[in-house]
This record gives C-alpha cells, sequence and structure tokens, in this order.
C-alpha cells in the first residue's frame, strides 16, 4: 500500500483490520472503512474502467457515489460503484466492459476515428435497411456498457417497508441533520437519509472542528428520536408527498425499497462539485477537490505527488492545503484572477503536464478542479419546482417548490458552518409545523386514529431568513474541448455539433447525445452540458434552462423495486392429508389442489363404481341473510328465486351487465331470511364483489347482508352409488331416505359428531352425491371420518381431473372453459332457464337481443375415432374449407365410455344431433366427429343422479 | 364436537410468544360477525365507533366496518354475547370462527415488524391502541386490530382461513430480522 498515508484524524478506515481483495485477479489489502476505489488508490491503480464509446482509460473523478469513471464489477454483481461500495474480506473486484483487458483494450482503437463517431453516429448509420437493424443490434450490443450478468446468480434477497413519517429529510449533511433535530424536538416523527455512507455531508472531510461538529449533531439527532439510515438514498417524490427510497444499509436484504408518505420533505442534499470542460479532462489523474479531500481526509491515501490546483473556491483551497499536508508538490492556479487550466495530456495511464490559459506548461500527475457547483435539485423537479440560474453565483437555485417540499442547506444558498445549521433548524421547526397542520387533517379525516380538538391549523408560512450566495466565477469550458458526459463518452464538441445541427433545446439535444443520461443522471453533467449549449448558440444558461429531472434520482436495482415476492396460495384444511397421500398439486387460481392421486382414470371407475370422495373447498361460498336475499338472487340469477322454499336448492346462471354468462352456481335456502349460495371456484371472489355492487350501489334500499364464508366451511363431495350408505354411516340426525332427501335439497345437521354441517343433495359428476359442507376446523376429520368408515365400500379420494372428466361425461359445461368472453345464456343451450318475464335480471335485455340473433351453440361431440381425443381449443372447420366454424371447448377420455368425448362451440348450422363435423388437429390432421342429442355423454336421463 | 380444533397453521418455536417479535397462532378464538345496521338494538348495544375495539367483559368486540362488528372470545362467552344480542331489524349474525384464522404479532418492534407487511400507518396518533382497519397484510386482505399486551405492541390479524399458512409464514419471515 505505497500511496497510504500516516494516520490521520479524520479517517473513516480502521487499519487494524486489513482486508483481503483481489483486482483483475491481482490480490491486493486494503483496510475496513475503505471504498473499493480507495484502496485501489492506495495500492497504486489508478485505471480502473474504460471510457463507453472509445475505450480510454479512465480513473477516479470524484471519489463518491456519483463516481462516472470507477464502475466495477465485483463477483456476479455489475455495475458496482468503486468511490461508494464499502471492501469487504474476499472481494473479487474487476473492470467491466474491457476486452481483452483494461490495460489494453482493442475497442480504444474507436479513439481513431472518433471524429466520425460523433453525436447521433447510431442513429444515422444503423436505421437504413431497417432489415439489417438485428445485424447492427448484435454488434452494438458489445459496446453497451456495464458488466455481466450472471443468469444463473440466486434471486437475492430484498425487502420492502412502508413508513409514515411526519417529516423526511433528504440529505445527512450539516443542515438536514440540523432540521431532522430541530423537527423532531417540535414534536414531529422524522426519518433522515443519506445515500454516502456516513452522515455529516462536507464536514467528513473537512476540518477536525467540522467533524466534530458533525457528531455532534448526529448525536443530538439521535437523541431527538430521529431515524437515521445511510447509504439510503431518496430515489424520487411522487404525488402527495409518496416518497421513494432504497436503502441499501439494511442488515436483511442487499437492497430494501422504502416507500414513505410524507406530510414534509426536506431537501438538503447539498451541492454536487462540477467537473471542468478542457481537453484532456478525463486522463486518470484528473480529478475534483472534493475528490482529493476525500482520499486524503477520510481514506489516509496520498493522490499524486505532484499537483496542479484550479481552485475558485474555498473547496479548491482546502484541497490545495490537505495535498501540502500529505507532501504533495502543490501548483495553484487561481480562477479567481482570471488563470485557467486550457488543457491536461500525458500517458495512457495518467496525466503528466498541463497547459494553462497563459501558454505555459506545468509537470504534474494530479490536477485537481475545483469550479463550482451544481445543486441537485431532483427531487424540487419532481415536485414540479422549476430551479433558477443565478449567473453571480453561477449555479441553479431552487425556485417555488411546493408547500410539502422545503429546500435547505448547500442546494439553497451558501454559509459557514453555523449558518447552515441555523437555517436547517428553522427549516426542521417550519416543516415540524406544517406537518403537524397536515397530521390533523388526516388524523381527522381517519377513524381509527386519535381524536384531534379544533379546525384544522393555518399552514406557517416561510419566514426563515435566507441564506447568502457567495460569488463565484462561471466556469465550465475553457478554451478547448474535453469530456462533458463520462459516462456517455459526450464532449463539448458534440454538444456545439448537434447544436449545429439544429438540436436547440436542452431536452431535445440531451436525447440526440445522450448526455445526462449515464448512470450519474445528470448531477455531474446537467449544468456543464447547459452551460456548452449556450456558449454554442450564444444564449445565457437562463435562456437554456435545464432538463427536467424524473426519478430515479440514483440508478436502482430491479430487485429493489420487485421488493419481496409475496405470492399468497390457498390451500383447505384437508390439504395435509393431500400432501401425505401422494397427490399432483395443481395452482388454481391461488389454491393449490390435487389433481390426482395417481390414477385420475382409476378414481373416475371408482367413483362411477363405488363411492369418491373430492375436496372441493375452493368453492365459492356466500352467506346471505335478510328478508330482500330472493330479490338480490332474482336479479343476479337469470331464473326465479321469489319462491324457493326453505330446505331446497337451486341452480341459477349469472350474466355481466352486458349478458355474457359471469357464473353459475347453486343456491340454498337454509332458514327463513337464510340462504347459502355458491359460486364457481374461480368466480367466488368476482361474485362477492358483483353481490356487494348490487347491494351497496345499485340496491342499498334491499336488507341482505353477505358474508363470504367460502373456507369456513370445508366443502367435500360425495359421488358413487355407495355415497348414501357412506354418508349414512356418519350422520345419524338427517334422513337421507331419498323420498325424504331428494335431488337438489338441502338438510343441516352433524356429520362425524361436527355440528352445524350443511348437506346437499346435488351433484357435478352425474352420480347419486352429496355435498357436505363443514365448519373447517374439523374437515380434515370428517375427511378421514369419511375414509375410514367407507373402506368396505370402496371408498377412495378422487382429484380435480377425475371430477373434470366425469362432468364432461356428464356434460355439465365450465364457464370460462366452454363459454368465453362473448357468450350468452342461449349458447350453453340453458335458454329453459332465462325468465324474460321478470322485472329484470343483469343483462336482461341483452340477453333478449341475443335470441333474436344467430349465436353459437355448446354441443356435445364424438371423435368416429374413438381413441382420438383433440386438444382443448382445436377448430372446427367447414367440410373441405379453412372457414373456421366452432372449436372444441373440453375434451378427454371417457374411461367410462371408453372412447373421447368433447364439448364444442358450433354455429347453429352445425348444432343438430348427427351432424358430422370435421376437427382440425394440433398436428394439421383433419378428423370427423359427431354432434351428440344430449349434452350428456353419461347418463342423459339422470337416472343415476336421482337414485 | 367429536374433535379438537384443527387450524389451518402449523407454528414453529423461533416465533414464539418468547421472541422479539412473536407470531402467535390464536386461530381456534370464537369469532362471530355481527351485521347490524344504524338504529337497530344491536348497533346500539355493540356501540364503539368504526375503526375501534375494546375488551369488553369475557369478550373482545371490534367495530370493523361501519356495519360489522367481531365478537371474539371463548365459544361460551362469545355465544352468550350473541343470544343476548337483540338482532331485531337489520341485523344478522354469522360465526366466523372458521372462516376467519387468526395471528397476533407482540412485541417492542412489532409495528416495525408490519411496516414491512402493510402499509397502514402504525404510529400511536394514527393507529392508537384498539383501533383496527382493513388492509392488506403480505397481499392477504385482513383486519387488523392493535391490542396492546402488557403495554406492549401487539396485533391481531384476522384473514381468510385459506391463507392461514401463507400468511403465518409471510410473517415469520418478516419477524425473523428482529428475533436475531
Amino acid at each position: 500500500m505505497s500511496h497510504r498515508l500516516p494516520a490521520g484524524s479524520g479517517e473513516v478506515i480502521d487499519r487494524s483490520k486489513s482486508i483481503s481483495f483481489s483486482w483483475n485477479g491481482k490480490k491486493l489489502k486494503g483496510f475496513q472503512g475503505d471504498t473499493i476505489a480507495s484502496a485501489l488508490m492506495a495500492n497504486g491503480e489508478h485505471i480502473m474502467g474504460r471510457s463507453m464509446k472509445y475505450k480510454r482509460p479512465r480513473g477516479v473523478l470524484t471519489a463518491d457515489f456519483w463516481d462516472p469513471n470507477t464502475t466495477v464489477q465485483v463477483g456476479d454483481e455489475p455495475n458496482v460503484r468503486a468511490g461508494h461500495r464499502k471492501l469487504a474480506e474476499g472481494m473479487n473486484v474487476s473492470a467491466q466492459n474491457v476486452w481483452p483487458s483494461l490495460k489494453f483494450d482493442v475497442g480504444a482503437a474507436n479513439g481513431l476515428v472518433g471524429r466520425y463517431l460523433t453525436a447521433g453516429f447510431y442513429y444515422k448509420t444503423f436505421m437504413k435497411p431497417a432489415f439489417m437493424w438485428p445485424k447492427y443490434e448484435a454488434v452494438l450490443a458489445k459496446f453497451a456498457p456495464g458488466g455481466k450478468v450472471d443468469l444463473g446468480t440466486p434471486h437475492g434477497y430484498y425487502d420492502k417497508r412502508y413508513m409514515h413519517p411526519d417529516v423526511v429529510v433528504a440529505g445527512g449533511g450539516p443542515a438536514g441533520l440540523s432540521a431532522a433535530t430541530a423537527a423532531a424536538n417540535a414534536g414531529a416523527s422524522v426519518i433522515l437519509l443519506d445515500h454516502e455512507n456516513a452522515a455529516g455531508g462536507h464536514l467528513l472531510w473537512g476540518s477536525d472542528e467540522d467533524r466534530a461538529a458533525a457528531a455532534d449533531l448526529i448525536t443530538a439527532a439521535e437523541a431527538a428520536g430521529v431515524e437515521i439510515l445511510e447509504n439510503t438514498t431518496v430515489t424520487g417524490r411522487y404525488e402527495d408527498n409518496w416518497i421513494s427510497i432504497v436503502q441499501r444499509s439494511h442488515d436483511i436484504s442487499m437492497e430494501r425499497l422504502i416507500k414513505a408518505r410524507a406530510k414534509v420533505l426536506v431537501v438538503a442534499a447539498g451541492t454536487i462539485e462540477r467537473p471542468y470542460v478542457f481537453a484532456g479532462n478525463d486522463i486518470p489523474g484528473v480529478m475534483t477537490s472534493g475528490a482529493v479531500r476525500r482520499l486524503i481526509n477520510m481514506y489516509g491515501v496520498k493522490p499524486g505527488t505532484k499537483a496542479v490546483v484550479l481552485t475558485a473556491n474555498e473547496s479548491g483551497d482546502g484541497a490545495a492545503d490537505d495535498l501540502r499536508r500529505a507532501g504533495v508538490d502543490v501548483t495553484v492556479v487561481d480562477a479567481r484572477e482570471g488563470k485557467t487550466i486550457a488543457s491536461a495530456s500525458g500517458s495512457k495511464t495518467r496525466v503528466s503536464k498541463v497547459g494553462l490559459s497563459d501558454g505555459t506548461s506545468i509537470e504534474c500527475d494530479l490536477v485537481v478542479t475545483a469550479v463550482g457547483w451544481t445543486a441537485p435539485t431532483s427531487l424540487l423537479n419532481m415536485a414540479g419546482d422549476r430551479p433558477v440560474y443565478d449567473p453571480a453565483a453561477a449555479r441553479f437555485f431552487p425556485g417555488t417548490p411546493p408547500d410539502n417540499v422545503i429546500a435547505t442547506g448547500g442546494i439553497s444558498g451558501d454559509g459557514t458552518r453555523d449558518e447552515l445549521i441555523a437555517h436547517g433548524a428553522a427549516t426542521g421547526e417550519l416543516a415540524a409545523a406544517r406537518a403537524a397542520a397536515t397530521r390533523h387533517r388526516i388524523q381527522a379525516a381517519t377513524a381509527r386514529a386519535e381524536a384531534v380538538e379544533g379546525s384544522e391549523p393555518e399552514l406557517p408560512a416561510d419566514n426563515r431568513t435566507p441564506l447568502g450566495r457567495d460569488a463565484h466565477p462561471e466556469l465550465h469550458r475553457s478554451s478547448t474541448h474535453g469530456i462533458v458526459d463520462y459516462s456517455e463518452d459526450v464532449g463539448s464538441k458534440d454538444l456545439f455539433g448537434a447544436a449545429a445541427e439544429g438540436f436547440d433545446s436542452v431536452e431535445l439535444i440531451k436525447r440526440f447525445t445522450t448526455a445526462t443520461m449515464g448512470p450519474s443522471q445528470g448531477k455531474l453533467e446537467t449544468v456543464n452540458t447547459v452551460a456548452v449549449l449556450a456558449e454554442a448558440r450564444g444564449e445565457t444558461i437562463a435562456e437554456v434552462g435545464t432538463t427536467v429531472w424524473r426519478p430515479p434520482y440514483a440508478p436502482v436495482t430491479l430487485g429493489a423495486l420487485g421488493g419481496r415476492i409475496f405470492e399468497p396460495v390457498r390451500v383447505s384444511s384437508i390439504q395435509p392429508w393431500h400432501e401425505a397421500n401422494n397427490s399432483t398439486p395443481i395452482l388454481a387460481g391461488q389454491w393449490v389442489r390435487p389433481e390426482h392421486y395417481g390414477d385420475p382414470q382409476g378414481e373416475v371407475r371408482n367413483t362411477r363404481t363405488n363411492v369418491g370422495i373430492t375436496d372441493v373447498t375452493p368453492l365459492g361460498k356466500l352467506d346471505l341473510q335478510g328478508p330482500d336475499v330472493p330479490k338480490l338472487l332474482s336479479q343476479l340469477y337469470t331464473n326465479k328465486w321469489m319462491k324457493l322454499p326453505i330446505g331446497s336448492v337451486r341452480y341459477g346462471i349469472m350474466c355481466a351487465e352486458d349478458g355474457v354468462v359471469l357464473d353459475d352456481g347453486v343456491t340454498a335456502r337454509l332458514g327463513e331470511e337464510h340462504y347459502l349460495m355458491t359460486t364457481t371456484s374461480s368466480g367466488a371472489g368476482t361474485i362477492w364483489n358483483w353481490v356487494e355492487n348490487w347491494l351497496q350501489t345499485e340496491h342499498p334500499d334491499w336488507q341482505v347482508h353477505c358474508t363470504p364464508v367460502t373456507t369456513g366451511l370445508t366443502s367435500i363431495n360425495i359421488a358413487g352409488p355407495n355415497s348414501r350408505e357412506l354418508l349414512g354411516r356418519l350422520v345419524d340426525d338427517i334422513d337421507l331416505d331419498p323420498e325424504g332427501f331428494k335431488y337438489m335439497q338441502v338438510r343441516t345437521g352433524t356429520i362425524a359428531g361436527v355440528e352445524n354441517c350443511i348437506v346437499w343433495r346435488i351433484g357435478f359428476t352425474g352420480e347419486l352425491s352429496y355435498e357436505i359442507h363443514v365448519p373447517s376446523a374439523y374437515g380434515l376429520h370428517v375427511w378421514n371420518t369419511l375414509l375410514e368408515k367407507g373402506k368396505d365400500l370402496g371408498v377412495a379420494p378422487f382429484g380435480l381431473e377425475a371430477q373434470r372428466v366425469m362432468r364432461l361425461e356428464k356434460g355439465h359445461f365450465i364457464v370460462g372453459q366452454d363459454t368465453d368472453g362473448l357468450s350468452k345464456v342461449p349458447t350453453t343451450g340453458m335458454i329453459s332457464l332465462l325468465k324474460l318475464d321478470k322485472d329484470d335480471w343483469a343483462g336482461m335485455t341483452e340477453t333478449a337481443w341475443a335470441l333474436d340473433a344467430p349465436y353459437p351453440v355448446i354441443v356435445a361431440v364424438q371423435p368416429t375415432d374413438p381413441n382420438v381425443v383433440p386438444e382443448e381449443a382445436c377448430q372446427i372447420l367447414r367440410e373441405g374449407t379453412k372457414e373456421i366454424v366452432g372449436r372444441i371447448t373440453s375434451s378427454r377420455y371417457s374411461p367410462t365410455l371408453e372412447r373421447s368425448i368433447c364439448l364444442a362451440q358450433v354455429s347453429q348450422e352445425f348444432a343438430s344431433p348427427g351432424t358430422t363435423l370435421t376437427v382440425l388437429l394440433v398436428n394439421g390432421e383433419r378428423i370427423t366427429a359427431k354432434v351428440m342429442e344430449h349434452h350428456a355423454h353419461f347418463d342423459p336421463e339422470g337416472e343415476r343422479l336421482r337414485g | 364436537m367429536a374433535n379438537t380444533f384443527e387450524s389451518s397453521v402449523v407454528t414453529i418455536d423461533s416465533a414464539a410468544a418468547s421472541a422479539a417479535v412473536a407470531v402467535t397462532d390464536e386461530s381456534d378464538v370464537a369469532k362471530a360477525s355481527v351485521r347490524a345496521a344504524d338504529g337497530t338494538v344491536a348497533a346500539a348495544a355493540l356501540g364503539l365507533t368504526f375503526g375501534s375495539s375494546e375488551h369488553r367483559g369475557d369478550t373482545f368486540v371490534a367495530r370493523v366496518r361501519p356495519d360489522e362488528w367481531f365478537v371474539m372470545g371463548s365459544a361460551s362467552a362469545v355465544g352468550d354475547a350473541i343470544s343476548g344480542l337483540d338482532l331485531s331489524g337489520y341485523a344478522s349474525t354469522v360465526d366466523v370462527t372458521y372462516s376467519r384464522m387468526m395471528l397476533r404479532v407482540t412485541g417492542v418492534d412489532a409495528a416495525k415488524m408490519m411496516e414491512k407487511v402493510c402499509n397502514l400507518d402504525f404510529s400511536d396518533p394514527m393507529t392508537p391502541n384498539g383501533g383496527c382497519a382493513g388492509a392488506s397484510v403480505a397481499k392477504v386482505g385482513c383486519d387488523v386490530i392493535r391490542d396492546d399486551v402488557e403495554a406492549v405492541r401487539s396485533y391481531r390479524i384476522l384473514c381468510d382461513r385459506s391463507f392461514g399458512q401463507y400468511l403465518y409464514d409471510a410473517l415469520v419471515d418478516s419477524a425473523a430480522e428482529f428475533n436475531g
């Protein structure tokens, strides 16, 4: 570590803790607290990457989060900011986007033809002919910046947090810390975020007094109850102060997205030092004064031996002082005296000489510039504010942000440390007062909140004493052309060229040249871009204006945006049994259901022969109570419901208001004003909303209480010739005699000792069957009891697949499978359920219209070859043509009939029983199939069902 | 009943009551939903403002929606409370013991943990002890009721039973950073 300075009072490294890491395969050592960049500099490694287009070697420029030249690959993680990321033991760090190596990159040959690679080169060169674009794209992709993404990398753990602080303070410098403390002391809940690794701002690389003041400010903030999150970036400000924050310092996850709804946002983002534009300004060894001060004071790194410092402000003066203390030979070029740097030159790896504006030159290995500041007004922009340029101070300042966004600190003016702290304190008090007014309003409007007294307070006016503005020379570009955007390799010459081509708007020139569009998102480049454009067009900077900063303030990983992956799944109370008994699970919506237990065809045969039980808990179930339930049912279903007897069950179809079939199911009347409605499994949520829509919006006059009880009741279908015998062994207070308990009736009673069960005699399978609904805490008990008591009856479970086969054998259509987004009731064949003499039902008019026009019809179909099962959705064609006249909607091989069976939608012309259809298989083969007389392929008279 | 209550949740020790942020299963608490319109005897008897709750004798009553209350407690206590209600007029009750499972999150950092899965404002002024609201918790529709235990933050979380294990796992995962 030949470039490490003796220990200093302000350093953040722990020299007692050595850290080993590798750089392009070379073993190196750093200290705990080092950034990757500081550790590399300490090891004499000055080149950390290559530029995007010309592949010019690049070294440290700012030595912080925004450094555009030190983006590296760490293990399988691309695009790591070496100026910010802390060194960790065993880190495998490498340069990215170089080939074959960092020291020798063949892409540097681009520099030889640089005059032809001007702004807009891609657009002009690769757009035509259009058919060549894929080939161009493949070549251009090789020049795209960025590291390598290993698609095999395990998905990281990301986290999310919601917050509702009174005040969010963006920026942990003296003003931000002071504002946070004052706001908290005034009673506000406050979080403070700093995107660097430690709060303190510029005080951290200042004097000992500065650092002591920073420590005091942090202590005071913590004592006041401020939650300080370091290494955390406010990435966006949205409507109503919705603040997006990315926290990188969280122990549990790589990055945590915080969604904060702040009552007041305090922007204390400080200022960002601008680079200076001159020939050779990107040669390694050219850096800002802030970079030098951070490297020396925080990391104990000597950045060079012979320095030229171009200074126009205190930061440059401080850098010169720091360099002298570090034993560096310093020559100061004072811009305040009208002097400046014209150019820099050197070897491929390091600057060696600068040319001054007076024509002289100086030998050096370090060039430091301190030419002014950029106010990072991004968050203010996002709040609708437009910054205003002040030529006397040579930077932009906030305009008029909304009342719930307040700027403080360096972004809003200049001052001594104490002046910044005082401004911050006044800002914190203002923020707390405004937040209190907002909180009063929100609390008053929130039912669960503590009661508030009095009327909403007036929003306090901003009576702060503004910070001053120090005079500063306007220094953007020297007499030569240099790099303006380091990330995108855009130079001032490119901007002049674009302006000459007519790109006169800063927004257009940004997009044409890509200046300010790199990873630093204009923090270093925007003002220089504007200044160069102004120069090129002979306008003032104020006349040119700025681009509009939009979120994100800094790049965010996709993982952070995705956050934790919440994928809720639902299971029935019987799921543990399914899992323990070799069921094959299938995800049906959010439900995990047993598709089968190994032999779905065997499950069908057993149910047809003996008795089967299946878990149908996902069936939607709505408890309906009230005197107006019949009115509701009449409105929702197409058939009549005003006289459903207690103890009876009725089937119905629901339509949407456009007449399209929405859902179907049965509803039972359990008591005088008590009903239980079932819906399809997938339609449960929709129908609940549909019911509430009618009750709350269309007919608030109806007295009906609707309570979803889908999983409060575990539902089991017992089907097969032995189902009555089996159920009879579990009940003693329900008469199962077929004369006393007929098809489409309902009873309540005790099953296997479980009270308050509901039994309906219905069936989807076409068999004698009972659907039982059991309080779910006892569902598994009843299931096990059925299996235990029915052993001699041949009871066995059947899954969803067997159920589908049996329903198809029986010819029951499924809403959404055999119907589609255009299907109205006539298509289903259920015309007898259309009661057009009712006053109204949802979709009645539209359904009536449908009857007067041609509509497709669902028919049962059997292929001529009983062993061919057409894929669902296979087209049905007019014979000898390609005209589509229908499609197969459901198909299976029936183990009961030992042949293939289908349901299909066909145009009416092809719906007559006995019609021969032509079905186009997926493989292109055409087969024939016959339209059957009934929907039911099996037991069309329903003798088994009603047995 | 012939059997013991079977919850939809299989719990793990690391989230037990002794944990810094404990996630415990209270699904077996009996729960009745009472729907009652303004002006009914039942609504007057149940009282409370919408969004609040309180312990009332052996039961815990929460007004979770303007016209809906949950009455919780032992089966007998809830049974007594419901049977004692005058449900005349536009009022009804449904036993939701089996359709609504209930978890409880307790601990000094319970609010911080809840902030990871739910976007309610859990600050004291906005959600005081007794406050309740419907909210998405880990993408599941829930009723969240603050019910501190011996002055320690605690939340009852009720959701559809079928989501029980998923929600429990999600909450335990969220609590992990507080439980070491």
